[in-house]
C-alpha cells in the first residue's frame, strides 16, 4: 500500500517538474529574421461587442475595425489634420453638398470593388432607422447620399455643417463590402479594405487579423494580430514584461511607474484629447447661483490634482483642450484662479456651508482620487461635501436623469473636433441624454450651432473659442485635467501609430 | 433512490423560475439602461431611443418577463443585447473552461485538504498540526485576486516557470496543464483550508469511536484502522462540504478568472452585469444555478454508496 502511494506520489512530482521545466518557450512575437513579425499580440481590457463599424461604437471593437476598415478621411498622427484616405480628394460646389472623389483600384478582403456604390450603401445604412445604429448620429446632417460616377460620391447635408470631415473620419463611419454585409454578419466576419484581414474571433477569448498581402500600401510586417482579451490591468502588464503579449494601452496611473521601470518595455505618451471636469447640476434652481458655482471654482485647486496624476495630467481651464479643434492658448488660463481666501468668503458671506451636497462619481480609481482630493478642498473652504461613488452603468444613468449635486464627467473627444465636444456635453438638445451637466443656455446652444453649421474653418474657431470663453466666464464647470494618452510596447518593435485621442494603429510596426 | 432523483429535478425547475424572476426583476430595477450601454456615452437621444425601440425595453416588465419565459421553456435562453449573439452559444464557449478551472480547483482543494486535515489529525498538537491548522486559517483568509498577483509574480514574472494568462492549450497536454496549475491553486486553496478543518475534526470524533477501539482491540492493523474504519466513516461531513465548496467554486471563478485572463462563464456575468446584458446575465445565472443544484444532488447520492444506513424515500 505504502508502495504504491509512494509510486503514484512520485508520478505526481515528476509530471509538475517536467510541466515547469521545460522553461521558457520563445516569445510569441518572434519571426524569421525576414523582417515579418509572426505573431503580435494586444492585451485589451474588454473584448469586442462586434466586428461591423457600423452595429458598434466601444474602443475595444473600434480598435479591432480600425484595422481591418477604412474611412474616406483620417486624421494624420501628428498633425492632427484630417487627410484623405479613400478618399482621393474632394470639394463643396456649395455650403451643403461634399462631392467626394474616391481612390480607384481598391478591392476589399473579399474580392469585390470599393467604388462609390459601397460608400452609399455603408452610410445608407448606418442612417437607417431600421438599423438601430448607435452612431447614426454621424449621418443626423445628411440629407442624401448619391453616386455620380463609379468613383464620385455626393453627399447633400440637410444645412451646412462644419465638422462633416472630422465624423467621416471616425472609426463608425469606416466603409464596409455591400457584397459580405448583403451575403453574411459583418458584426461576425468583417470585411474591409484595410492592412489586415479578418482570420478568427473567439468570443471572449481573442479576435485574430492576418495581413493584408495584397493592401496598396503594401503588406504589413506583422502577419499576425491577436486582439487577446485580459481583464485585470496587473496581468496584462505581467504578460508583457514575460513576453506573451507585446503591447498594452491605457496605462492607469498608478502601475505608471511600475511599467516605466521595466527593463524590455517602450512607454509611450502623447498629450490627448481626453479631459475630466467637474460640474454643479445646472438642472437644479440653487446651481443657477453664480457666487455659489465662483465659490466651487475658486476652492478647487487644479494644480494639486493634476500633481496626483504621475505626469499624466495637463493642467489648463479651457474646456477645449489644447489637442481639439478650437483651442486658443490664451483660453488657458481663462478660468476663475484658485484663490480659497476668497472661496472661504463667499461661503461664509453666502452660507453655502449649511448645506452637504453630495459629489457622485463612479467607482473608478482616478475618479475617485479627484473626488477624494476635490472634497477635501471644498471642505477646506467650508462646505460640506458627501462623496457618492457607484458602478459605471449606475453613474451614467444616475448623471443623465440628474439625480446629483456635483459630479465629475469626462470626454474622449475622438473627432478631436470642439464642436463635437460641446454638442454632446452641454447643448440643451442633450439635456436628458449625453449632457449629464444639465447644462443648458441659450447664448451658448447659438454659438455651438453656428459652429457646427458654417464650414468656414476660421470662423468655426472664433466661434468655439466664445462660447469656451462663455462656459469659463459662467464657471459652468472646472476642468480638473486634460489627459495624456499612454501605451507600451515591446522594445524590440518600433512603428506604433499613437493618436491625441488614444486611438493607436499597429499596422506599421517593424522589428527594430 | 429513482423517485428521489426525480423529485429534485422537479424541485430544480421550480427553483430556476423563481431564480429566473428575481434575477430579471433586480436587473430591471437596477439603475442602468442597456440601450444607452450600447449606444455608448456619444449616442444621442434619437440613437438610444431606437436601441431601446428594437430590444423591446419599453415593453411593461410582465410582457417583458414573460416573453423570455415562453422562450425559456421552448429552450432558448435569447440573445445578447450587445451584439445579438446566442447566450447559449457564448455560455457553450466559456463553459469547458470554468468546468476545467473549478475541477481542477477541486482536485487541488480535495488533496492538499485531506492530505493535510488527516495529517493535523493524527498527530495532534504536534508541530505538523499547528502547522496546517494555519494554513487552513490563511486559505480561508487571503483574498483570491491577491493571492493570484502573488503567485504571478513569483513563478510566472520572476521564476518564469508558469505562463501568466489565458487556458490556450487542452487540458491534458503539458502546457494545458501549466496554464492550470496557477489558477487551480489560487482558486482552490481557499476550499482545501475548509476541506482540511473538516477532515481533522471529523476524523478526530472518529477515532475516538468505540467500533474503532473494537477494530484495534481486535488486532487490527492501524493503517486498516485508519483507512478502512476511520477515514471512511469521517467522510461524510467531508463530503457535505466538498460539495458545497464545488458549488461556490463554479460561482468563485469570477475573480480568479479575471485575474488569469481565463474566458470563463464567471467573466461572461461579471461583463453581462456590468452592460446590463439580461438575457447573458439571466443565462449565466440560470446555468451556476443548475450546477449547484446538480452537484448536491450527485453528492446526496454519493452518501448513500459511503454510508449504506443513509436511504432515501
Amino acid at each position: 500500500m505504502r508502495k504504491k502511494l509512494l509510486a503514484i506520489l512520485a508520478v505526481f512530482t515528476l509530471m509538475i517538474v517536467s510541466a515547469c521545466s521545460s522553461g521558457n518557450e520563445p516569445a510569441s512575437g518572434e519571426g524569421e529574421g525576414n523582417g515579418k513579425i509572426d505573431t503580435f499580440t494586444y492585451a485589451s481590457l474588454s473584448d469586442a461587442v462586434g466586428l461591423s463599424p457600423i452595429m458598434t461604437n466601444d474602443s475595444a471593437s473600434a480598435n479591432v475595425t480600425d484595422h481591418v476598415y477604412e474611412k474616406l478621411f483620417d486624421r494624420n498622427t501628428e498633425t492632427m489634420e484630417i487627410e484623405p484616405k479613400l478618399a482621393e480628394s474632394y470639394e463643396n460646389p456649395d455650403e451643403n453638398t461634399w462631392l467626394i472623389k474616391l481612390k480607384e483600384g481598391i478591392k476589399f478582403h473579399d474580392g469585390t470593388d470599393f467604388n462609390a456604390e459601397a460608400v452609399k450603401y455603408t452610410f445608407d445604412k448606418l442612417r437607417d432607422p431600421e438599423t438601430a445604429a448607435p452612431r447614426a448620429s454621424l449621418m443626423e446632417p445628411v440629407e442624401s447620399i448619391n453616386v455620380i460616377d463609379d468613383y464620385t460620391v455626393e453627399i447633400k447635408t440637410k444645412y451646412p455643417y462644419g465638422p462633416f470631415l472630422a465624423a467621416l473620419s471616425h472609426s463608425n463611419a469606416a466603409i464596409v463590402s455591400p457584397t459580405a454585409d448583403k451575403e453574411g454578419d459583418l458584426n461576425k466576419e468583417p470585411v474591409g479594405t484595410g492592412p489586415f484581414k479578418f482570420a478568427k474571433w473567439v468570443p471572449g477569448d481573442q479576435v485574430v487579423l492576418e495581413a493584408n498581402e495584397d493592401y496598396r500600401d503594401g503588406a504589413p510586417a506583422i502577419q499576425q494580430l491577436i486582439f487577446k482579451v485580459v481583464p485585470e490591468i496587473s496581468t496584462a502588464i505581467s504578460m508583457l514584461q514575460t513576453g506573451e503579449v507585446q503591447f498594452i494601452d491605457n496605462l492607469p496611473m498608478e502601475q505608471i511607474e511600475r511599467i516605466e521601470s521595466l527593463k524590455n518595455v517602450t512607454v509611450e505618451k502623447v498629450d490627448g484629447t481626453p479631459e475630466y471636469y467637474f460640474s454643479v447640476n445646472h438642472g437644479k434652481e440653487e446651481f443657477q447661483d453664480a457666487k455659489l458655482r465662483e465659490a466651487f471654482a475658486s476652492a478647487i485647486d487644479r494644480d494639486a490634482v493634476v500633481s496626483k496624476m504621475n505626469g499624466l495630467g495637463i493642467r489648463s481651464d479651457s474646456v477645449i483642450g489644447p489637442k481639439v479643434f478650437g483651442y486658443v492658448e490664451s483660453a488657458a488660463e481663462a478660468g476663475t484662479p484658485y484663490d480659497l481666501e476668497k472661496a472661504k468668503s463667499l461661503v461664509e458671506e453666502n452660507g453655502f456651508g449649511e448645506k452637504t451636497y453630495k459629489l457622485l462619481t463612479p467607482n473608478r480609481s482616478n475618479f475617485l482620487l479627484m473626488a477624494e482630493i476635490v472634497q477635501a478642498q471644498l471642505s477646506e473652504a467650508g462646505f460640506n461635501i458627501e462623496i457618492e461613488s457607484m458602478e459605471w452603468a449606475s453613474f451614467l444613468d444616475t448623471a443623465r436623469q440628474g439625480n446629483f449635486d456635483l459630479t465629475f464627467l469626462s470626454w474622449s473627444n475622438l473627432t478631436a473636433d470642439g464642436s463635437e465636444l460641446f454638442y454632446p456635453n452641454f447643448h440643451s438638445d442633450n439635456v436628458g441624454a449625453s449632457n449629464r451637466a444639465q447644462y443648458s443656455n441659450e447664448a451658448f446652444d447659438q454659438l455651438v450651432d453656428e459652429s457646427r453649421t458654417t464650414t468656414d474653418q476660421d470662423k468655426r474657431l472664433e466661434l468655439l473659442d466664445q462660447a469656451n470663453r462663455l462656459m469659463l466666464d459662467e464657471d459652468a464647470v472646472v476642468i480638473m485635467y486634460h489627459s495624456i494618452v499612454t501605451a507600451a510596447m515591446d522594445q524590440s518593435y518600433e512603428g506604433l501609430l499613437l493618436e491625441a485621442t488614444g486611438k493607436w494603429n499597429l499596422s506599421e510596426v517593424t522589428r527594430k | 433512490m429513482v423517485g428521489f432523483i426525480f423529485r429534485r429535478f422537479f424541485q430544480l425547475v421550480i427553483l430556476l423560475f423563481g431564480i429566473s424572476f428575481l434575477v430579471f426583476s433586480s436587473m430591471y430595477l437596477a439603475p442602468g439602461d442597456p440601450a444607452s450601454m450600447i449606444g455608448g456615452p456619444t449616442a444621442s437621444k434619437e440613437d438610444v431611443e431606437a436601441i431601446r425601440d428594437n430590444l423591446g425595453l419599453d415593453d411593461p416588465f410582465l410582457t417583458q418577463y414573460g416573453r423570455y419565459v415562453v422562450d425559456l421553456v421552448q429552450g432558448d435562453l435569447g440573445y445578447s443585447y450587445q451584439n445579438q449573439q446566442s447566450v447559449a452559444e457564448a455560455i457553450g464557449v466559456r463553459l469547458p473552461n470554468t468546468l476545467k478551472l473549478a475541477i481542477a480547483s477541486m482536485i487541488v482543494a480535495i488533496v492538499i485538504g485531506i492530505l493535510t486535515g488527516l495529517i493535523s489529525a493524527l498527530k495532534q498538537n504536534s508541530w505538523l498540526d499547528v502547522g496546517s491548522t494555519t494554513f487552513a486559517l490563511a486559505g480561508i483568509s487571503i483574498p483570491n485576486f491577491w493571492m493570484g498577483a502573488v503567485l504571478i509574480l513569483i513563478f510566472s514574472v520572476n521564476l518564469q516557470l508558469l505562463p501568466v494568462g489565458g487556458l490556450s492549450s487542452p487540458w491534458y497536454t503539458i502546457e494545458g496543464i501549466k496554464e492550470l496549475i496557477l489558477p487551480a491553486i489560487t482558486l482552490g486553496t481557499g476550499a482545501a483550508a475548509m476541506i482540511a478543518r473538516m477532515t481533522r475534526s471529523s476524523m478526530l470524533e472518529v477515532v475516538r469511536a468505540d467500533y474503532v477501539r473494537t477494530a484495534r482491540a481486535k488486532g487490527v492493523k492501524e493503517r486498516e484502522v485508519i483507512w478502512i474504519h476511520t477515514l471512511k466513516n469521517a467522510m461524510i461531513p467531508v463530503l457535505t462540504v466538498i460539495g458545497v465548496n464545488f458549488g461556490s467554486l463554479l460561482g468563485g471563478t469570477i475573480i480568479t478568472e479575471k485575474v488569469f485572463a481565463i474566458n470563463g462563464v464567471g467573466r461572461l456575468m461579471i461583463d453581462a452585469i456590468a452592460a446590463r446584458d439580461f438575457p447573458m446575465v439571466q443565462g449565466s445565472v440560470l446555468l451556476v444555478a443548475t450546477l449547484f443544484v446538480v452537484v448536491n444532488l450527485v453528492v446526496d447520492v454519493v452518501y448513500t454508496y459511503i454510508d449504506p444506513r443513509i436511504k432515501y424515500q
